[in-house]
């Protein structure tokens, strides 16, 4: 809204205005209708400012180990990956604050991530990545078979270096792991028999 | 045979919401009240069935029937009782259940208290509301079932031996119950924590209370009974739904920053987003409702508002529960999914559908015009785009922009929490600044000079208290203009008690505080209104200072030596391994904590080993103008490493937050006059 609209409302001052006038009231209000016309597409043009600049600054390709491995075009790009953690490669490096560790590229299309991660980690031939997250804190969630989702980019030296990490240990929680749960009733059965 | 218990009350509570849809529908349309009444009985009797069987799921937690798959996925011998209790919302199946229960809760309520004085809605709210029920029931009962057992069928090949259903299948056997105990797998650790065992009914109480505002005004559109009857009966329904979802927004927010140890407790995780957009709205309705009472504007958008309050509801349930967007908070991906859109498209559809057609008729039609720009029901409309545009903004963040590049680019986009943080802030000033000028505008037209003259006092208050911070040594820019914006919506709100209890003062000649108290119990809406402003404040002046301020370092110490941080010292005394009561082993850390030389404190951060993970819990010295906050790294007898986090005034966002839960208390708790007369003078100051 600009200052000059407020001025001219005031100037009218609409304070005499009643519902027993409505010759009045018409005229007033095309004048303020288009004041508030102004200042609708005004807020609607800065909101919208607000939010196009954001996401152009701020968006990033939320792409797999394989691609960002692959594809040149990432090369020192801030993206976000998401990848299966190797426990056995984790080191943490208390005195400095750094997080290592290498992720394996998740496949695609998947219906139990538990599965997925085990299968990712299984698979030899999958596309692996070093990772390096500096002063941070040894979160508790980071273990064998975690996803880790990153964000960061991949440097000249090889590793991705992320500022941002999230993880999940869906094997850790999940309630319905088909194979983790089939193997407790045939114990049961050899219990009881 | 708790099993069967809750799987048949379960059934029942179904079937008497089906039944109650349809009755409630048909009565209607054959104007057969003997129906209605039958459907509301119906109605009314979920709740007990529904007790019954979230009853049978407790009983069955407490008492360790590990045949219940649930049971034996949430529990374990070891867990102790009060998490055998959480258990029931410790996870999807149970909590669905558990939602199911607080939905009837509401709805029992709702139909008790406002059957009489809003009969010729009834029809079309019940149905809807019992229509919402049967699908979460029908979801529990179909895709989701917390009663169903584990089997073994040995005539089958073995590996299929092993079954997970709820009736029992022909020819077989219950496992033996001690080897289901051995391998239960326990509640997930992150999850032990008082934030944790409120926070979650806290939320869903908020969730499913914005189906009675939705419900009744549905009935409205339905029924064509447009007067002000739906506003009545949902405005309290509203303020109670928005107190509870509000409760679960904070108390999800100090458990993540007692538990994930990063010293935050907003992330903009799309799960928190998730729960944060209904909220935004349910804001904007209980701001423009206002105008609709005294007013007679606005009817289209608060129909607008109360739709898209459920609508973002439901959504947010989608998107928390069914896995598809990715997220911390791993609720597994699972069945319910398509079945939630589903619901949730066509509620939404239905209700657009309905309140096009009550505007196309030129039903909706406003009292008044607005005249002035500076009016009071002006700048209602101006906090609620501010609200609107929070809400797209944050919506955009979290889902759009993740769907609609994957749809079109084929790679998914997604911006992160600065990113957020650029959209929102410059729309929380504005928020800011609007909740200081719009409280001392007046309805219909505002003079310019008469709201200059309300300000000066606030505005040279906060003035006042921007330079006493510049004096005592704070430069930051950004932080003296937010705390400069927070302040003056604090200063007007306090101003605005004050001037109302002077004015009561000079009329009646009573005491400061008695006057205070006449003017809170007279306009319990206004005040406590003012009080949530206030509490408003207190958050965002926590948030400024804790995230601008923050203090974040690591150290590794020697057995004796201390750190110095900032006017802290922290002294590493010891370090010892001890067994906890449920066998998990603890590793702790014994700090010295010092300030200004002065030793003010004992710590003990600490490492738990559970069997699923470490999980690290913080030693904190907390004040009201710091937290200090130390993660135990690792570390043996001789060395240990410390990541320390420094938090100013984090502890004003909890007690801005209990402020607003009060202020919201206030505004919505019941009137002590008798209901008719009340009524009556609600309408003749109208």
């Amino acid at each position: 809204m600009s200052f000059s609209a407020l001025n001219e409302s005031i100037a009218g001052d609409m304070a005499d205005l009643s519902w027993e006038k409505p010759k009045n009231l018409q005229k007033a209000k095309r004048s303020e209708r288009y004041k508030f016309l102004v200042g609708g597409v005004l807020i609607l043009l800065a909101v919208l400012y607000l939010l196009v600049s954001g996401t152009l600054q701020g968006a990033r390709y939320f792409i797999t180990v394989n691609d960002v491995v692959s594809d040149r075009a990432y090369l020192g790009k801030t993206v976000r990956i998401s990848g299966a953690v190797d426990g056995e490669t984790i080191d943490y490096d208390s005195e400095n604050a750094i997080i290592r560790f290498e992720i394996v590229n998740i496949p695609g299309e998947f219906d139990d991530l538990a599965s997925a991660l085990r299968d990712a980690l299984a698979d030899a031939e999958a596309a692996r990545l070093q990772i390096v997250v500096e002063d941070e804190a040894m979160p508790d969630l980071l273990q064998h078979e975690a996803q880790a989702i990153l964000t960061g980019s991949l440097e000249a030296d090889g590793i991705f270096h992320a500022s941002e990490l999230l993880l999940k240990c869906p094997s850790r929680f999940e309630e319905t792991s088909p194979e983790g749960l089939s193997a407790i009733p045939e114990h049961s059965l050899a219990g009881s028999e | 045979m708790l099993a069967e218990i809750g799987l048949v009350s379960l059934a029942l509570a179904f079937a008497l919401a089906v039944y109650a849809t349809l009755a409630a529908v048909t009565s209607r349309v054959r104007r057969n009240p003997a129906l209605l009444y039958s459907g509301r009985d119906a109605a009314l009797l979920t709740f007990p069935a529904l007790l019954l069987a979230v009853g049978a799921l407790i009983a069955a937690l407490m008492s360790e029937q590990y045949q219940m798959s649930y049971v034996w996925s949430v529990t374990d011998p070891q867990t102790p009782a009060l998490y055998r209790f959480t258990a029931l919302w410790g996870s999807q199946r149970g909590s669905l259940l558990f939602w199911s229960l607080l939905l009837s809760l509401f709805i029992f309520g709702a139909i008790s208290l406002n059957w009489r004085s809003e009969r010729r809605l009834m029809p079309y709210a019940i149905a809807t509301m019992m229509a919402t029920l049967a699908f979460f029931l029908g979801l529990s009962l179909f895709l989701e079932n917390p009663f169903e057992r584990w089997w073994i069928i040995p005539d089958l090949p073995e590996a299929e031996q092993v079954v997970e259903t709820a009736l029992i299948p022909p020819g077989a056997v219950a496992p033996e119950p001690g080897s289901l105990a051995n391998t239960a797998t326990g509640l997930n650790p992150l999850l032990r924590h008082f934030g944790m065992i409120i926070h979650p009914p806290m939320l869903y109480l908020g969730f499913v209370g914005f189906t009675i505002p939705f419900a009744f005004a549905l009935a409205a559109l339905l029924s064509g009974d447009l007067s002000t009857g739906w506003i009545r009966a949902t405005r309290r329904w509203t303020l109670i739904a928005w107190i509870f979802l509000s409760l679960g927004l904070i108390l999800g927010g100090r458990w993540a920053y007692d538990v994930l140890g990063w010293g935050g407790y907003w992330g903009w995780d799309p799960v928190e987003n998730a729960a944060f957009l209904p909220w935004l709205v349910g804001t904007a309705f209980i701001h423009s409702v206002m105008i609709q009472e005294k007013r007679g504007m606005l009817k289209t958008w608060n129909m607008v508002l109360v739709i898209a309050t459920f609508s973002a509801v439901m959504f947010g349930t989608f998107a928390t529960r069914s896995g598809v967007i990715e997220s911390v908070h791993s609720f597994a991906r699972s069945e319910i999914g398509f079945p939630m859109l589903a619901f949730w498209s066509v509620m939404t559809l239905i209700a657009a559908s309905a309140l096009l057609w009550r505007r196309g008729r030129g039903e909706l039609q406003g009292e008044h015009q607005f005249a002035n720009i500076l009016s009071r029901e002006s700048l209602f409309v101006l906090n609620n785009v501010i609200f609107i545009a929070l809400f797209a903004a944050i919506f955009w963040g979290s889902f759009g922009l993740p769907i609609v590049s994957e749809l079109f680019l084929g790679v998914e986009v997604t911006i992160g929490p600065a990113t957020f943080e650029f959209y929102t802030v410059p729309l929380f000033i504005a928020m800011y600044l609007l909740m200081g000028i719009a409280p001392l505008s007046a309805w219909g037209a505002t003079s310019l000079r008469r709201l200059g003259s309300a300000l000066a006092l606030p505005l040279a208050l906060t003035l006042l208290c921007v330079a006493l911070l510049v004096v005592s040594g704070t430069s930051v820019i950004v932080a003296l203009a937010g705390y400069g914006v927070a302040l003056f919506a604090g200063f007007v709100a306090i101003y605005e008690i004050f001037r109302g209890a002077r004015a009561r003062r000079r009329g009646g000649g009573e005491g400061w505080f008695g006057a205070t108290a006449a003017l809170f119990r007279r306009n319990q809406r206004r005040y406590g209104g003012y009080v949530v402003h206030l509490g408003v404040t207190v958050i965002g002046i926590g948030v400024i200072g804790s995230t601008i301020f923050q203090t974040e370092a690591q150290y590794t110490v020697a057995r004796g030596d201390s750190v110095v941080v900032r006017d802290y010292s922290l002294r590493f005394d010891n370090y010892f391994r001890a067994q906890a009561v449920d066998g998990r082993m603890m590793n702790i850390a014994e700090v010295t904590l010092s300030r200004h030389g002065e030793p003010i404190a004992q710590l003990r951060p600490r490492i738990d080993d559970y069997p699923q993970m470490p999980m690290t819990i913080a030693g904190a010295h907390s004040t009201l103008e710091n937290d200090f906050y130390v993660l135990l790294i690792g570390g043996s007898v001789e060395r240990a490493t410390f990541r320390i986090y420094i938090n100013p005034l984090i502890n004003l966002v909890w007690w801005g937050g209990i402020l607003l839960i009060l202020g919201t208390v206030i505004a919505a708790y019941p009137k002590v006059v008798p209901a008719a007369r009340s009524r009556k003078r609600e309408v003749a100051e109208s």
